[in-house]
């Protein structure tokens, strides 16, 4: 669609536009139900539990989590920045600020494998139902962040060789949209695993 | 201990900063009215809410070490 | 009236494909896809309907012993899976929804047809991965594979958790790509009450596709992981509970019955009108009620887990919620059958077959409301009663439905009849065989002859016996359906654009239809069930308006 997208006038752009945006809302209301099942999951095993966390098991460290909370919620900021760097044609603030938001995710992933490596051990994922929600929940939560930061890539890549433009970049928009998806999961899971 | 102090004022100043920054955005953002528009302002309003939630903990309101 | 907008997202014609892997294999045309969902699921119905035949020789008798207890259980579950995911849905989603639902919105193709040719090339392994678990040990549980058995036995297992996700993946990337192109690809003038009843069938059914079997798919990969890992989500000794898999499996497999079953609404809803050359009564109750349907359908799923130990606290609002699902249905039989009344009615192969659809989905759909009481169904869950209940709404319904929609739209599909007087006798022995096959089963379940059971007690064995004679007669009965498709490839009536004198747009166009579609896209000014008023359509050819006006058959 990349370079396709530059030859249609703008009519049938817009429309193009629209029509994949729409699918592309779609795709993340699925994803969406795809966490929910998983939620539910964790919130009836906790339910069903006599006590919580299982005997064994210490909670994880909040306050690292809240850390690493605030370094994907920042790069959500900086996404926007970049995004605003696009529609305003200022070419050096959109790649300084999509740099800033893939480093910020990558950092986010590291985050969370050190929290798994040495501050709760993967090999508890097995043992108890705690184990099970947490690393399932969590863990499907950073493939989805690493493949966003996968997904940015491309978009910079895409950038720099001049697919997208001032007016036409819909590759972007949907980068975007994917990258505060995987935000706002997180939000609902950080509450749920380190709040609540 | 050391290390949750810091964590704390890490995570307090970055939640307020970058909810700033979120409400800032979600204002200059409020008269589009584009269908993705509308989805970065609800996206922008529950990032929002994701700093509240680490500001209440990095507090020590909620959550436990 | 403002001007209309002619120029519409896909209104340029690009060239056509070249090549035969480009037209034939992997072709991104719709029509083309259409077909080769077709074909699959027929190679699968066959399959699965061999086993099913597998199963009715060893309950001819008591105690037979052609097959033993773990085959026949492997039987039973891959027969059930096979049939819900490799034929039902695909025909219905991927086979009618492609072919139909961009012709009669007066689209090119669909919104992502990159996406849809993606989808059917999901479905072909995961048919292999289903059928290929035998080699492994297929799974044992039924396709509701319930743990602890679908955790600790059949390695199989893990396979049909892969083939089952594989067609998850498939239905949901289908789901929205035709919710797209139902909202943002309509003709121009077409709004959404000027939309044909199978249209708003499709829209709802993809709109179903793409919630709910997100949901299945982490059923699923929790349950692989389970199997691989070894982690306690559904292990009750771990902390884990199976009835956390029931609920997660339910949630989507109580929608996915009306995926499975609001296609064929949309094809009787189709078929009526033009066979009565009346206006279809109720229009707006019928497109209104199948949202309803859709919305409610979330609401219910726990019916399916009356004896699992639930609070009754929890069990009477879903009791309720789902006699309340009936209502909407009940809504278009009523509307249905006021279309019927009073008309005069051509008894061709595709009405003959609604005919059966109606008769039997509305059987199979009060013994639903019966089920749905919590008492009834503490009796009778587990039973034959809900083995003959599932049949009369999938095979009565959704089957009929989907014989129905072949009788009527292979002429648009291959321009040529289906012999009208096999056609009919197709009907009346499957219809007959049918019900021989399946009424029975209401009383061995009220009896107490449990499902799934290898041999049983030899109180039911005339019962049975019969059950079994009417089940291969039923099976012989699709042969004619297949000699019949084979010999009007040659022998068939050339059919024109409208052989049924139908109003819909898919019927306005050369059968089969070009690549394009349409060399001009129409532009629509009122409904199509108009019967008796001028042809709602901008620059139409005159012969279709002649076409529409006089039918040949």
């Amino acid at each position: 669609m990349a370079s396709h997208a530059l030859t249609l006038d703008d009519r049938a752009y817009a429309e193009q536009r629209d029509i994949r945006l729409l699918g592309f809302l779609f795709f993340l209301i699925s994803d969406s139900i795809f966490f929910g099942s998983l939620i539910f999951a964790y919130l009836y095993l906790r339910n069903a539990a006599p006590v919580w966390p299982p005997p064994g098991i210490e909670r994880p460290d909040v306050y690292l989590a809240a850390v690493n909370s605030i370094v994907l919620f920042g790069s959500g900021v900086t996404m926007h920045v970049a995004m605003e760097g696009m529609r305003r044609d200022r070419r050096g603030q959109f790649v300084g600020f999509i740099v800033a938001t893939i480093v910020l995710g990558t950092l986010f992933v590291s985050g969370q494998i050190y929290e798994y490596w040495h501050i709760l051990p993967v090999t508890k994922w097995a043992a108890t139902t705690f184990g099970a929600s947490f690393y399932t929940l969590t863990g499907m939560h950073g493939f989805h962040v690493s493949v966003g930061v996968i997904f940015l890539i491309t978009v910079l890549i895409q950038t720099l060789r001049g697919t997208y433009t001032k007016d036409r970049h819909f590759g972007l928009t949907a980068a975007t949209l994917y990258w505060h998806f995987v935000d706002i999961i997180w939000v609902a899971l950080f509450f749920l695993f380190y709040v609540y | 201990m050391d290390a949750h102090i810091i964590e704390r004022i890490i995570a307090l100043i970055g939640a307020i900063v970058v909810a700033l920054f979120a409400l800032k955005a979600l204002r200059e953002e409020w008269p589009k009215k584009n269908l993705d528009d509308h989805v970065t302002k609800i996206m922008m309003g529950l990032l929002t809410i994701g700093c509240l939630i680490v500001i209440i903990v990095a507090i020590g309101f909620a959550g436990r070490a | 009236m403002a001007t209309i907008e002619l120029a519409h997202p896909a209104s340029h014609i690009h060239p056509a494909p070249e090549g035969f892997v480009r037209k034939y294999i992997f072709s991104l045309d719709h029509k083309v896809i259409a077909v080769q969902y077709f074909i699959t699921s027929g190679l699968f119905f066959v399959l699965a309907g061999l086993l099913a035949e597998l199963i009715r020789v060893q309950l001819m008798q008591p105690n037979n012993t052609v097959l033993d207890p773990a085959t026949f259980n492997e039987a039973f579950s891959v027969h059930g899976s096979a049939m819900v995911w490799l034929v039902v849905i695909p025909i219905l989603t991927g086979g009618f929804g492609n072919l139909i639902m961009p012709l009669q919105i007066g689209a090119r193709d669909v919104a992502f047809p990159w996406l849809n040719m993606l989808s059917f090339w999901l479905f072909p392994p995961a048919g292999i991965l289903l059928f290929g678990s035998f080699l492994l040990g297929a799974p044992q549980a039924g396709w509701t594979e319930y743990p602890p058995i679908s955790v600790l036995a059949s390695p199989g297992t893990s396979m049909w958790c892969a083939a089952i996700f594989l067609i998850g993946v498939s239905s949901t990337i289908t789901g929205l790509n035709f919710l797209v192109t139902i909202i943002k690809m309509r003709a121009p003038g077409m709004t959404w009450t000027r939309m044909p009843l199978f249209v708003w069938a499709s829209a709802v059914t993809a709109f179903l596709n793409f919630i709910a079997t997100a949901n299945l798919s982490i059923s699923l990969a929790v349950l692989f992981i389970q199997r691989t890992f070894h982690v306690p989500f559904y292990d009750e000794t771990r902390g884990g509970s199976p009835v956390l898999w029931q609920h997660m499996f339910w949630f989507y497999s109580h929608p996915a019955v009306y995926i499975m079953i609001l296609p064929a609404f949309g094809i009787v809803s189709e078929i009526i009108p033009t066979m009565v050359r009346r206006p279809i009564f109720g229009y707006k109750a019928i497109a209104y009620s199948s949202v309803a349907i859709a919305l409610v359908s979330f609401m219910v799923w726990a019916h399916h887990m009356f004896t699992s130990g639930l609070a009754q606290w929890i069990q009477l609002p879903f009791m309720i919620m789902t006699m309340i699902v009936a209502i909407p249905t009940g809504v278009k039989v009523f509307s249905w059958v006021a279309s019927l009344w009073g008309g005069r009615i051509r008894f061709t192969s595709p009405l003959l077959f609604v005919l059966g659809f109606l008769s039997t989905f509305t059987f199979g759909g009060i013994t639903g409301v019966m089920l749905a009481s919590v008492p009834a169904d503490v009796h009778e869950h587990g039973t034959y009663f809900i083995v003959a209940h599932l049949h009369y709404v999938l095979f009565g319904g959704s089957m009929f439905g989907v014989f129905a929609g072949l009788y009527y739209w292979w002429p648009k599909m291959t321009g040529r009849m289906l012999d009208e007087r096999l056609g009919k006798i197709h009907f009346w022995l499957m219809f007959v065989a049918f019900n021989c096959t399946f009424l029975p089963m209401h009383w061995l379940g009220l009896l107490g002859m449990p499902r799934r059971v290898a041999t049983y007690d030899p109180i039911y064995w005339h019962t049975n016996l019969f059950v079994s004679i009417s089940a291969f007669v039923l099976g012989a009965s699709m042969l004619l359906f297949a000699y019949n498709a084979i010999h009007s490839a040659r022998y068939g009536k050339r059919a024109g654009p409208n052989p049924w004198g139908a109003r819909t747009l898919e019927w306005m166009i050369p059968s089969p239809p070009p690549y394009y579609n349409f060399k001009e896209l129409p532009v629509v000014l009122s409904g199509p069930y108009d019967y008796g008023k001028p042809l709602p359509y901008r620059d139409v050819d005159p012969d279709m308006i002649e076409a529409a006006a006089m039918p040949a058959y």
